[in-house]
């Protein structure tokens, strides 16, 4: 009787997780056959078993001769990567400001931080492409990247987490001559290595991620990040392959699928983290 | 005798310092403090304040982006216009739809998960990947492979549904069909994350409830609806509460498998003042939209969370 039950378990658990892991399983699949292979499988179990001589590199061949992806890839990344460093610093700090010191109009700040993260950045994108359109700012990499650098949750995480810093090895460290910036630099960052880890790879995913404010922040083709170029190949009517489009699915999830596997811990336990603070 | 003396009047001095140092701020601190404050309350008030205020004043105007010196205040007429707009009802009401069946669907998908990928038991955490795996797509991988999947003709669902003997669906070229698609996917491609939150959730509860229910002579059934849902209920109330909100705010899925079609039956709010505004400039109306939309989400959001605090201290 338990091992029905335990059958019946398993059953049922991977059935599911079929469900979740056959689309995936298809597209990176699908981007190492040929189209006529593609549809030729796809009634089949071979669309998600292949068939090792079906296999090739012709789609990645092809659409990287057609389109300059790694360009893209490169903008995402530089895009991604930045947002990450001045985000972390301009964000850690404002939340140590708030935390540690005592200062006229702390309180009215902290009460108009909090009161700001409860407007919907997205819902007022179009007055933000506005301001940015009247500061000449649009199809401009700062223009992209300034208005979403800050980010007042993200002060908020890094002020509940400054305000539980043991206060004496702040102290030992002014006594040892470091001013506050030096304080912050070389004893308050050093030990809050993981909350930067954390909020950095949370901050990188989103970046990467990011659709709608490229789309219209960012319409020259040379510096447009990758899911908005994703989204131009896709709606390439010359473009009628979908090994090509499969291949360039693949191309964009891999650096992910790297981020989660280094950072799975990080990922999972900071928005864990942020749902309950 | 001489320590008697004394210490009043050294518990008075401390006493009086410690008033002036909250009265005086430390003046190195207030320098340090508006240093660190001041680039993240500049980008703050450029880039989350001043759009703000420029939806209420461009909301007033037939601002037209292309003739940005030649806007009218208009009063009301945004607001007018929008009462006599069907597209925006029926957007409206799109997004309606789209959050009471998503949230409900993805919110139980994920407990679902979670209960599965909690068992004690070989080989669950391949299970747990696996319902996670979804997660490393972006929503631009996630509505491209689906609406390549999803094809009328060709697609890959579609010839599953051959050979199981039911017949080709439409899916995201029928107005009938495609919102229904669209909150499927959206649920297939997001109860993964929240299947972690509530399994942090599930391995909180204490495992001796269980264990007393049993003596008890408890069933499943009645464990999980006497134990299991009431532990995670602070979870489940913090996860109605996010995925109502991003919810309301669905774009990226229409934008890319239907453009809001068939018939505008996948537009949403978000989207039509997307459209509106970026692709057909028209700043004014959009921004008029925008603030009834922001408004309405602020106080969704306020709502809700007072709801919360009110059940969490009954």
């Amino acid at each position: 009787m338990k091992m029905v039950k335990k059958c019946l378990f398993y059953i049922v658990a991977i059935a599911i997780a079929l469900q979740f892991i056959t689309p995936l399983v298809w597209m990176v699949l699908s981007s190492f056959k040929i189209d006529e292979v593609i549809y030729k499988d796809i009634g089949s179990i071979y669309a998600i078993f292949p068939r090792f001589s079906d296999l090739s590199l012709k789609s990645y061949t092809e659409l990287l001769g057609f389109y300059n992806i790694f360009r893209n890839l490169l903008n995402s990344l530089l895009y991604a990567s930045l947002t990450v460093v001045f985000g972390l610093t301009i964000n850690s700090l404002a939340g140590y400001a708030l935390a540690r010191f005592k200062f006229p109009f702390k309180d009215g700040i902290l009460i108009f931080i909090i009161a700001l993260m409860i407007v919907p950045v997205e819902a007022t994108i179009l007055p933000l492409f506005s301001v940015v359109n009247e500061m000449g700012l649009i199809n401009t990499i700062p223009g992209y990247l300034l208005p979403f650098i800050v980010n007042v949750m993200n002060i908020f995480l890094f002020r509940q987490h400054f305000l539980s810093f043991p206060g004496e090895l702040i102290e030992s460290g002014k006594i040892d001559g470091l001013s506050e910036i030096g304080c912050f630099l070389r004893i308050v960052i050093p030990s809050s290595l993981n909350m930067y880890i954390t909020v950095g790879i949370l901050t990188f995913l989103a970046s990467w991620n990011d659709f709608l404010w490229p789309v219209m922040a960012l319409s020259n083709a040379d510096l447009m990040p990758i899911q908005v170029a994703l989204n131009a190949i896709f709606s390439d009517t010359y473009n009628i392959f979908t090994s090509h489009i499969m291949a360039a699915l693949t191309i964009v999830t891999i650096p992910i699928v790297i981020l989660y596997i280094i950072f799975q811990k990080y990922i999972v336990e900071g928005s864990v983290q942020s749902g309950i603070k | 005798m001489k320590l008697e003396k004394r210490s009043p009047f050294i518990q008075v001095r401390n006493t009086t310092e410690h008033y002036r140092q909250s009265q005086h701020y430390k003046k190195g601190e207030v320098i340090s403090a508006y240093g660190f404050l001041t680039p993240a309350v500049i980008l703050a008030l450029l880039f989350i304040v001043l759009p703000i205020i420029l939806a209420f004043t461009y909301g007033f105007t037939d601002y037209y982006l292309l003739k940005p010196n030649d806007k009218h205040f208009n009063g009301l007429d945004n607001f007018k216009q929008m009462l006599s707009d069907d597209v925006l009802k029926q957007s409206f009401l799109n997004t309606i739809k789209f959050v009471v069946l998503v949230v409900p669907l993805q919110l139980s998908m994920a407990l679902g998960l979670a209960l599965i990928a909690n068992k004690k038991i070989r080989g669950v955490g391949v299970f747990r990947t696996a319902y996670f795996s979804p997660a490393v797509l972006s929503l631009v991988v996630i509505s491209i492979l689906w609406t390549v999947m999803l094809n009328p003709t060709s697609g890959l669902i579609n010839e599953i549904l051959s050979n199981l003997g039911i017949g080709k669906q439409p899916f995201l070229s029928s107005a009938s069909q495609a919102m229904y698609t669209i909150v499927f996917i959206s649920a297939w491609s997001g109860c993964g994350y929240q299947m972690m939150i509530f399994l942090a959730g599930l391995k909180n509860i204490d495992h001796q409830m269980y264990e007393a229910a049993e003596i008890d002579g408890a069933n499943p059934f009645q464990k999980f609806f006497y134990i299991t849902l009431p532990s995670l209920k602070p979870i489940t109330m913090f996860l109605v509460i996010t995925t109502t909100i991003q919810a309301f705010k669905l774009i990226v899925q229409p934008m890319v498998m239907t453009g809001g079609g068939p018939d505008y039956s996948t537009m949403t709010i978000l989207q039509y003042i997307y459209e509106y505004g970026f692709r057909h400039r028209n700043i004014g109306y959009a921004c008029a939209i925008t603030l009834m939309f922001t408004l309405f989400l602020v106080i969704l959001s306020i709502g809700i969370k007072k709801l919360f605090r009110e059940e969490n201290v009954a």
